[in-house]
């Protein structure tokens, strides 16, 4: 058996004193596409972070492997470098910092930590531009600061781009659905779909079933009060849809 | 006015009137002699008390024989250099510069005692007339080099009508504790279009004062930016008159402050006429226990309507123990006028930081990213390649330093 690209053991996290973790497990075999859902203020963008290394975060018990190796002492830019990538719910406005000045960080970064070689610009601008294409991200977008004016769309666009140039080994989308509307929804999950190369797998966070219409998930994973109360194939992501999260409430206590 | 008390006067001030006195400065002796250096009593100073912070005013510099070598170097610019106090041979200069030298100080006549020791002081002046649209940068090379010494030097440039020039001027010396007193004034003519960037780059030993002065008649438009990235004390004046309407000055500045460090810049920007506009803007980076003032005054006169001012000061704290400190004053007395200010500071963005990590760039390059993001808003605007490339190279520099 080859080992999975994400493997999370009992997991329990805590912010401020207060434990909205209670007990994670979850393993993401190569190759798979599992979705979370759950309801909004269950622990699902707290997972995300806790994942990718955000500091106000204490992991209080439990274990994070990704590709067989524990994560939970690595800084952020550490466990980006081994492979994790996290398109975030609400992406950071940042001003002053060029969206291409940032792009090229990012990946030479990445680059030297993996021991490889800076990207040539005539690469750089040539990768830019594939993937700016396919997500319909423009050069003029490229030119303003990172994120900044960017409309909701623009912004979940913009993290597929980075996602796309970033090849990650495992990727976190939370909640890529929100704020789209129908169109840009299937811009975005072409743009996911065309990262589906059987290696590459992916943590679909969403409340609604509708992105799971474009994305189609192996496994569903219902989440509720910080931890994984069910999980079945894509049929369960229509029952939610159906039902509600009604008969999961207190489930988990 | 003659305080009830004789002040008591310390070192710096025995000297100071000496050389003042020698220099037939007795005006200005007298002032010191009677009121000392300004303390925080004197509001001006407030945040900068002079007696305080200057305890010895070395003796004024000899002439100098060595050069070393500039403190920035912006490829394709003309270069010239004052060096203790004295101008240089300089190269043939580009067509419509017209390089001279006046005696005497160049800086109108007011209430602060830093300025009247620069006019008292100053022995020559570098003098430019510039005309026409000049596409090289102009460099002027402030050095005080050698033993400690005390320099007041100056600059006194004209800006014909409807010319553009970019002017740098630089501030660095030996490794000594001298006190520098430089002076800049400048008259921008009809549409003149303007910058006016100075960089202070002396040593930590160093005490910087300097005050520039500008005049800007129908039209004109001003971009000034001062960066203090090196002396241990630097306070500089900015004192911009609009006397023209349609006049606009864009009055940036930047202190970046280390461990022991006390940077300060003061502003009083005079809007005389109707239908002028200035935007001050100023931010100060602070590592260290150190500290940074930014006093920002706009004076409307009383038929100036239609001014359009907004005063703003950004901090950003590196550290916790050092200082930010923002004083803004409005002194209004036209009615039809928008006129503001405001003030922030705060550590780097928490959020903006994970952001830059979780893809990957590590936290040194992330923190660089967001200080350089943080003071792009006043480097942006340089539009000159190989001077926004030397500045943003003096910003990355003290990154890197401590
Ligand atoms: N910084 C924080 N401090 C305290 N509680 C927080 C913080 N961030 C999130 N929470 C709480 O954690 C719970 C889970 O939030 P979140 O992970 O954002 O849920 P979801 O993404 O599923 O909507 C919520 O009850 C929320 O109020
Ligand atoms: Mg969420």
């Amino acid at each position: 058996m080859t080992t999975p690209v994400l493997e999370i053991r009992n997991l329990h996290a805590r912010i401020e004193e207060r434990e909205i973790l209670k007990g994670v497990n979850l393993v993401i075999p190569q190759g798979e596409v599992h979705a979370i859902m759950g309801r909004n203020g269950s622990g699902k963008s707290t997972l995300s972070y806790v994942l990718a290394g955000k500091e106000d975060y204490e992991v209080t018990e439990g274990e994070i492997l990704l590709n067989g190796v524990s994560i939970l002492e690595m800084e952020p830019d550490e466990r980006a470098a081994a492979g994790l990538f996290l398109a975030f719910q609400y992406p950071i406005e940042i001003p002053g910092v060029a969206t291409m000045t940032f792009l090229k960080a990012a990946i030479n970064a990445q680059r030297k930590a993996r021991g490889e070689g800076e990207l040539s610009t005539p690469d750089f601008m040539r990768a830019v531009k594939e993937a700016g294409a396919q997500l319909n991200v423009d050069s003029e977008m490229l030119k303003r600061p990172l994120n900044v004016g960017f409309s909701g769309g623009e912004k979940k666009r913009a993290e597929i781009m980075q996602m796309a140039l970033l090849k990650p080994s495992l990727a976190v989308l939370d909640e890529t659905d929100s704020g789209l509307d129908i169109d840009a929804l299937q811009v975005v999950s072409k743009g996911v779909n065309a990262l589906r190369d059987g290696k590459r797998s992916m943590l679909v966070i969403t409340h609604y079933q509708r992105l799971l219409n474009h994305i189609v998930p192996d496994v569903v994973h219902v989440f509720s009060d910080g931890r994984i109360v069910e999980s079945g194939d894509k049929d369960l992501a229509l029952q939610l849809e159906a039902k509600g999260y009604a008969d999961y409430d207190g489930q988990a206590a | 006015m003659r305080p009830a008390f004789p002040v008591r006067l310390g070192a710096a001030e025995e000297t100071l009137i000496a050389q003042l006195k020698a220099a037939g400065a007795d005006q200005v002796a007298e002032r010191v002699t009677v009121a000392g250096l300004p303390t925080r009593r004197v509001e001006a100073y407030h945040y900068t008390d002079l007696k305080t912070l200057l305890r010895t005013v070395p003796p004024l510099a000899q002439p100098a024989n060595e050069a070393t070598g500039t403190a920035i170097r912006v490829p394709g610019a003309y270069a010239l250099s004052i060096v203790n106090g004295v101008v240089q041979h300089a190269a043939t200069a580009p067509e419509g510069v017209i390089v001279g030298k006046t005696h005497g100080g160049v800086l109108t006549h007011r209430d602060d005692t830093l300025v009247g020791i620069s006019n008292g002081l100053t022995k020559e002046a570098l003098s430019l007339d510039l005309r026409g649209t000049i596409d090289q940068v102009i460099q002027i090379d402030h050095r005080i080099e050698g033993e400690a010494g005390h320099v007041a030097d100056a600059t006194k440039i004209f800006v014909a009508d409807d010319s553009s020039v970019v002017i740098l001027e630089t501030f660095s010396g030996s490794d000594a504790a001298h006190v520098g007193n430089h002076a800049s004034y400048l008259a921008l003519g009809k549409n003149a279009i303007v910058t006016h960037v100075t960089v202070d780059l002396g040593s930590r030993a160093t005490a910087h004062f300097a005050t520039n002065e500008y005049h800007l008649a129908e039209g004109a438009q001003l971009r000034t930016l001062v960066v203090h990235a090196g002396s241990g004390l630097a306070r500089t004046h900015l004192f911009p008159r609009m006397e023209g309407a349609g006049a606009h000055a864009d009055v940036t500045g930047l202190n970046l402050v280390s461990e022991g460090q006390h940077s300060d810049i003061t502003m009083e920007t005079t809007h005389a006429v109707p239908h002028t506009s200035s935007q001050p803007l100023f931010k100060s980076i602070t590592r260290g226990r150190s500290k940074a003032v930014v006093q920002g005054k706009l004076i409307v006169a009383r038929d100036a309507q239609k001014t359009d001012a907004k005063f703003m000061h950004q901090g950003l704290m590196l550290s916790d123990d050092a200082e930010i400190l923002s004083k803004p004053e409005l002194e209004i007395y036209a009615d039809d006028v928008v006129c503001g200010h405001g003030s922030t500071c705060g550590k780097l963005d928490e959020d903006s930081l994970f952001y830059l990590l979780s893809r990957g760039i590590p936290k040194a390059e992330a923190e660089t990213m967001l200080v350089r993001g943080f003071i792009a808003e006043l480097i942006d605007p340089i539009e000159d390649e190989a001077l926004n490339e030397a500045l943003q190279g003096i910003v990355d520099g003290w990154l890197l330093g401590q």
